[in-house]
């Protein structure tokens, strides 16, 4: 498996558990992170996070 | 000023890892268990705190056991911790002592034909037919049924070859075109790193799927009071 894709795929797995899993404790309350709505950061940050990982990735290339 | 909530222990710790961008790390007792909170000034996070939430939350875990808090979660002051806590400290202790030492795997299975397979808007050729249409339906729904079937046999053939209890195991089918299973591991304290190969071992033998096998990491998906 290509090596960029594999680490694309664990930042989607970790995104998912922070933002998604964990103990919680206060019930329905909205989160925000930079203004953006939690369920539409998830999405957004793996893209950019693997986006990222990328452009790092071509600059040591 | 707020405070951002990582984890929950049963003490606090004379060595403490910085928290969030360098800030104090705090502890609020509360009974039997507390939260470690890092002290910021906006409720609003970046993508960066995220992981650096997680960077807090592994450092933590390398040095108790806990359960990490959904990222995210800010609270105005210590006696408002406590408020949140109130009544739940029992259960939280319960699920510190179930999982608090465990590490989490993730194992994702991707399929290796997702490309190769026409999605739901796909061009039509020919003039618009109601029976046409109801046929595509079919076959979509059939395919889909079957993918479903196949990430069953997937997690079953997971679950058997890491020896692992049901409740230490979660299993999402499907959640994307591309992928066909992503399963969570609650790996035995001490054996993460051995439960990890033994998942890649098995994890290769599928035919039809590549996988990628993350972690170990805090507790994520288990950490529950439920």
């Amino acid at each position: 498996m290509n090596e960029l894709e594999a680490e694309g795929l664990t930042l989607l797995e970790l995104t998912d558990r922070l933002l998604h899993r964990g103990v919680v404790l206060t019930g329905e309350a909205t989160i925000s992170v930079a203004g953006v709505d939690l369920i539409y950061l998830g999405l957004n940050l793996v893209l950019s996070a693997v986006e990222t990982i990328e452009q790092s990735k071509r600059k040591t290339a | 000023m707020t405070l951002l909530l990582h984890a929950i222990a049963d003490h606090a710790l004379p060595d403490r890892p910085p928290g969030l961008r360098g800030a104090a790390l705090d502890f609020v007792s509360a009974g039997p268990v507390g939260v470690w909170a890092s002290t910021v000034d906006t409720e609003e996070g970046t993508r960066d705190d995220a992981f650096d939430h997680h960077r807090v939350v592994e450092a933590i875990c390398a040095r108790q056991p806990c359960l990490p808090i959904r990222f995210g979660t800010h609270v105005a002051d210590a006696e408002a911790v406590r408020a949140l806590l109130a009544g739940r400290e029992e259960s939280l202790a319960g699920a510190l002592a179930r999982v608090g030492r465990r590490r989490e795997l993730a194992v994702t299975l991707l399929w290796l034909d997702a490309a190769a397979r026409p999605g739901r808007g796909h061009a039509v050729v020919g003039p618009p037919s109601g029976r046409a249409f109801l046929e595509r339906k079919r076959a979509a729904y059939a395919a889909d049924e079957e993918r479903r079937s196949a990430a069953e046999a997937f997690a079953r053939r997971l679950e058997a070859g890491l020896a692992t209890e049901q409740a230490d195991v979660r299993h999402t089918y499907c959640p994307s075109a591309e992928v066909a299973l992503s399963t969570a591991i609650l790996a035995p304290a001490g054996e993460a790193e051995v439960m990890k190969e033994r998942a890649v071992r098995v994890a290769s033998g599928l035919t039809g799927v590549r996988a990628v096998v993350s972690g170990p990491w805090p507790p994520y998906t288990f950490a529950s009071a439920t």
